[in-house]
């Protein structure tokens, strides 16, 4: 059973993932000026969904805090206090903490008491504003407009308050004042076996009646009935024993009533009377009040039946009522938010929308494992369901022209596998398609942390995103969050100067990083780009040199010099502060980067700004390699990282004193590595290079060349990446491994580790292991 | 599946049991995933001595561990009996072993396993089938050996 809880609750929490994006968008859009009503729905409704479930999984911390940020939102949306700058801040900050208490909610860290109540703080002075009548009205949480219910896929619905058949817990009742003594409209609902057999839900009515009431600006009042309920050993579970007693505001017209029950009319009987008289099934009522069955207002307590005997078994009564649910008899309450799916499929891989509600235990919900789901444009997966019968055909046709042994027979065959390596890669993109992400869901979470990197900072910075429909596959826009967190954190620490040296160079007072996606030439491209001061290179070149990353007397490009800022251990902060200093930062952005196959390179103006530039390959999966041969086996060179190939003359080659060679190419030298050797395959000694050695130019992210001496350049080829370190371990030089159409294993050459190599090592060896694309 | 042999007693453990030159080992069946015979594998820079390369199987790509040079004992003479054994670790590391030829299978009693080295050895102990002293040799350390390059290097 808990199980099936975990799972819905992960639901939830996907759910609240999706909510709080929604939210950013929403205040970041109104943070741009779009004060329509749409945006403003958009961002209460995005709240409310996210309190209507915390508080059916009973997260009552969240529920506190969102029900307190709803009501300032509230106030905003009619009007009552306006969107300015303060009041978006003050808002701004509300979703960090409720997105920091879903993070709790989830088992992550816990949430500092004091910001929780500062933000609520600054949340209630904005209601406050407003006049009393007007915020009690808008404490009533089933008070809202229809439109909050609409379009949303979160559980929604589920107020505990208005339909509380609650029989454990002590009911809520809050702003239960609306109390309508004018004949009010009573409904009895005895639902019949066959409604639960078409997969109906009694619930579902009684939402839709509560929702009757809510329009009327009135609440519904229900009781359930449980007299018909036979002793735990002889209850049939798909037997429907309930039945259930609403009483709706006066205003509520019947014809409505009758609308939510036109479905089901033949299927469960009702009557409707006005005033609060007796309905048919409340047969020898002892009038006790049972506490178990109170509504917010016991008004119309005779009514409440129950007979003694059943008072042991109350326990198991909801689960009787509705029979999807009777492998959950600790379920009190049970109400089933109405789905609606948005328009793109949810692929979801795990956890169907199960029913129940569970209370207690809510406190100790266990951290979980990331659940793997992604959402899919209908549209792509048809276009891959269209190439898949593509491929069926191709492969039957395939066999006809096989079976077929006339002249033209292989000719035909030819031109069929031609087809059919069009249609593979077509499917291939289609596949990649499937899994593409856009950047945006990173990007987004990028405005907070940037918006609490500048309140440790104390500087004011704005984030300017471009791009942020871009898409990459799924695994990458996961991987790409903590170095784009570290490197705009960086950007606002060191980056971006302080308000007033920003005033003195004739800035303007706010900062700004832009941060930007496209795609270039099958790679993407993401920039982070700063308005502050630039790298100081004299003072780089200085601490460089009090670390002992670099030589005292060398000399070093600008673009060296800059690129100081990757090697390990080095911080220009003077003071190690929250935020970064430590000296691990950009290392590991780089290092994070290369291990996604990416490069990093940055740019610097001083006085104008920094530059940061990604290049990331647009999936991790396939690459196109070049086949050459090294010591008698197939290895892979990544095509992107080839420069040029040619046959190099033996005297264009000189050996340095320390027994390296080089190699001159029109005029640029440039480092010889005979692969072979280099990667122990062949012994250095006694290993020549012959007359005419076939040679390829490759470059690292950082630009520096090697030439690689090969056998023979074999084919060019689209590879398929595998790991080597699943069954095995990393190889220096190796970054992973493929399997060729003859079915043998071949190795793809890791690039920025062989030419590392040739700068690092001493001995002759490869230094240390390179990150090598993860398969 | 029941890899470390020194636990539950009482319960008889089938091995399979394959010579490497001229002694033979035995390791639990229930880790064995195939056996296929010896194919073209491509050799792997710094590898240790006793990796003799990386196979395909079936799309995962794995190392095919020569076990006379891994236990340090002289190889037959290339025979076509040659085989690799591919097992799978208890933490899920595919390998294959590359032994001279498969013999039989045996219920062993992991009591009468008699333990001639410490953990975290390859060869953990000996038992007798018979007149036959064979070894039984411990996966998780070959894998781990495999994985973190201990040994070798």
């Amino acid at each position: 059973m808990s199980d099936s809880m975990d799972e819905i609750l992960l639901v939830f929490f996907q759910e609240c993932d999706e909510q709080l994006q929604e939210l950013e968008r929403g205040l970041s859009a109104l943070e741009g000026g779009e004060t329509d009503h749409d945006t403003i729905n958009a961002i209460f409704r995005a709240v409310h969904s996210i309190k209507g479930g915390a508080a059916s999984f009973g997260l009552e911390n969240l529920v506190r805090f969102a029900h307190i940020f709803e009501t300032s939102l509230d106030a905003l949306r009619s009007g009552r206090v306006q969107p300015t700058h303060d009041v978006i801040k003050i808002l701004l900050k509300a979703m960090d903490v409720l997105s920091d208490l879903v993070t709790e909610a989830k088992g992550g860290a816990g949430v500092d008491a004091a910001r929780v109540a500062e933000s609520q703080t600054s949340l209630e002075t904005l209601h406050a504003k407003e006049d009393a009548p007007d915020s009690a009205d808008s404490l009533i949480p089933a008070d809202f407009e229809p439109v909050a219910f609409d379009f949303t896929p979160v559980p929604i619905d589920f107020e505990p308050v208005p339909v509380s058949f609650d029989f454990g817990d002590e009911p809520t009742t809050e702003g239960g004042d609306g109390a309508d003594t004018a004949l009010p409209i009573q409904v009895t609902f005895c639902p019949h076996k066959a409604l639960y057999e078409r997969g109906d839900d009694a619930r579902n009515l009684l939402i839709g009646l509560r929702d009757l009431a809510a329009d009327a600006q009135g609440e519904a009042e229900i009781r359930c009935d449980v007299s018909h309920l036979p002793v735990l050993t002889e209850i049939e579970a798909s037997e429907p024993c309930l039945s259930w007693c609403v009483v709706l505001p006066a205003t509520v017209s019947e014809d409505s009533i009758h609308a939510v029950f036109d479905w089901v009319s033949d299927v469960c009987d009702i009557t409707i009377s006005r005033g609060t008289g007796s309905g048919p099934d409340d047969g020898g009522g002892a009038g006790k009040p049972q506490p178990e069955h109170s509504t917010p207002e016991d008004a119309v307590e005779p009514e409440t039946d129950v007979n003694g005997v059943v008072a042991p078994e109350v326990e198991p009564v909801a689960a009787v009522g509705s029979p999807a649910s009777f492998s959950a008899p600790l379920v009190v309450t049970e109400v089933q938010p109405p789905k609606i799916e948005p328009a793109g499929v949810k692929v979801n891989l795990a956890a169907p929308p199960a029913v129940s509600g569970q209370k207690g235990e809510r406190g100790a919900v266990k951290k979980r494992v990331e659940q793997a789901s992604i959402r899919v444009d209908l549209q792509r997966v048809d276009e891959l369901m269209d190439l898949v019968g593509e491929l069926v055909i191709a492969q039957a046709t395939l066999e006809t022209v096989g079976l077929q042994h006339d002249a033209n027979s292989e000719q035909e065959m030819a031109r069929r596998i031609n087809s059919m390596r069009t249609l593979t890669r077509d499917i291939q993109n289609a596949v990649m398609a499937v899994r593409a992400q856009p950047v945006g869901s990173v990007f987004q979470r990028m405005q907070r942390v940037v918006r609490e990197a500048c309140s440790l900072a104390h500087k004011d910075v704005a984030l300017v995103v471009e791009g942020e429909d871009t898409e990459v596959d799924r695994t990458l826009v996961e991987k790409l969050s903590d170095p784009l967190t570290h490197m705009l954190r960086n950007a606002v620490d060191h980056g971006v100067e302080a308000p007033e040296a920003r005033l003195a160079a004739g800035k303007l007072e706010q900062g700004r990083i832009l941060l930007s996606a496209s795609h270039r030439s099958g790679r993407i491209l993401i920039t982070i780009q700063d308005d502050g001061a630039g790298i100081n290179q004299a003072r780089v070149l200085e601490i460089a040199v009090k670390r002992g990353i670099v030589a005292p007397d060398a000399t070093l490009s600008e673009d060296e010099i800059n690129n100081l800022i990757f090697a390990p251990g080095f911080s220009t902060a003077s003071s190690v502060s929250d935020l970064s200093g430590r000296g691990v930062g950009m290392d590991v952005v780089k290092q994070a980067i290369l291990g996604l196959g990416g490069r990093i390179s940055i740019t610097s103006v001083p006085g104008k700004g920094t530059t940061f530039c990604l290049s990331l390959p647009l999936t991790l999966a396939v690459l196109d390699g070049m086949l050459v041969m090294v010591a008698g086996t197939t290895m892979v060179v990544p095509v992107s990282s080839v420069v040029e190939t040619l046959m190099v003359h033996k005297r264009d080659m000189y050996t340095m004193p320390d027994g390296r060679v080089v190699i001159s190419i029109r005029g640029v030298c440039m480092p010889l590595l005979v692969l072979a050797t280099e990667l122990g395959l062949q012994e250095a000694k006694g290993y020549s290079i012959p007359e005419k050695a076939v040679i390829l130019v490759v470059e690292s992210e950082t630009g520096a060349r090697v030439a690689l001496v090969v056998e023979d350049i074999k084919d060019q080829a689209q590879v398929v990446i595998k790991s080597m370190e699943k069954n095995y371990r990393q190889i220096p030089g190796v970054s992973a491994a493929t399997i060729l159409g003859d079915g043998s294993v071949s190795l793809i050459l890791d690039v920025p580790a062989l030419v590392a190599s040739t700068t690092e090592r001493a001995d002759g060896r490869l230094a240390e292991p390179a990150s090598g694309i993860a398969a | 599946m029941d890899k470390d042999v020194n636990t539950g007693e009482t319960q008889l453990v089938k091995m399979i049991v394959f010579a490497v030159g001229e002694q033979e080992y035995c390791i639990p069946i229930l880790s064995v995933r195939e056996i296929r015979g010896l194919e073209k594998t491509t050799p792997l820079p710094f590898a240790p001595p006793y990796v003799c390369g990386a196979i395909n199987l079936r799309g995962i790509i794995l190392t095919v561990i020569n076990l006379a040079t891994y236990l340090n004992v002289a190889p037959e003479p290339e025979n076509p009996r040659r085989v690799v054994v591919i097992i799978e670790a208890s933490d899920g590391t595919v390998c294959g072993l590359l032994v001279d030829r498969v013999i039989d299978m045996a219920d062993i009693k992991p009591s009468d396993i008699q333990v001639v080295a410490e953990k975290g050895h390859s060869l953990s102990g000996l038992v007798m089938i018979g007149e036959r002293m064979i070894g039984v040799l411990k996966l998780d350390v070959i894998a781990h050996e495999l994985i973190n390059g201990m040994q070798a290097e």
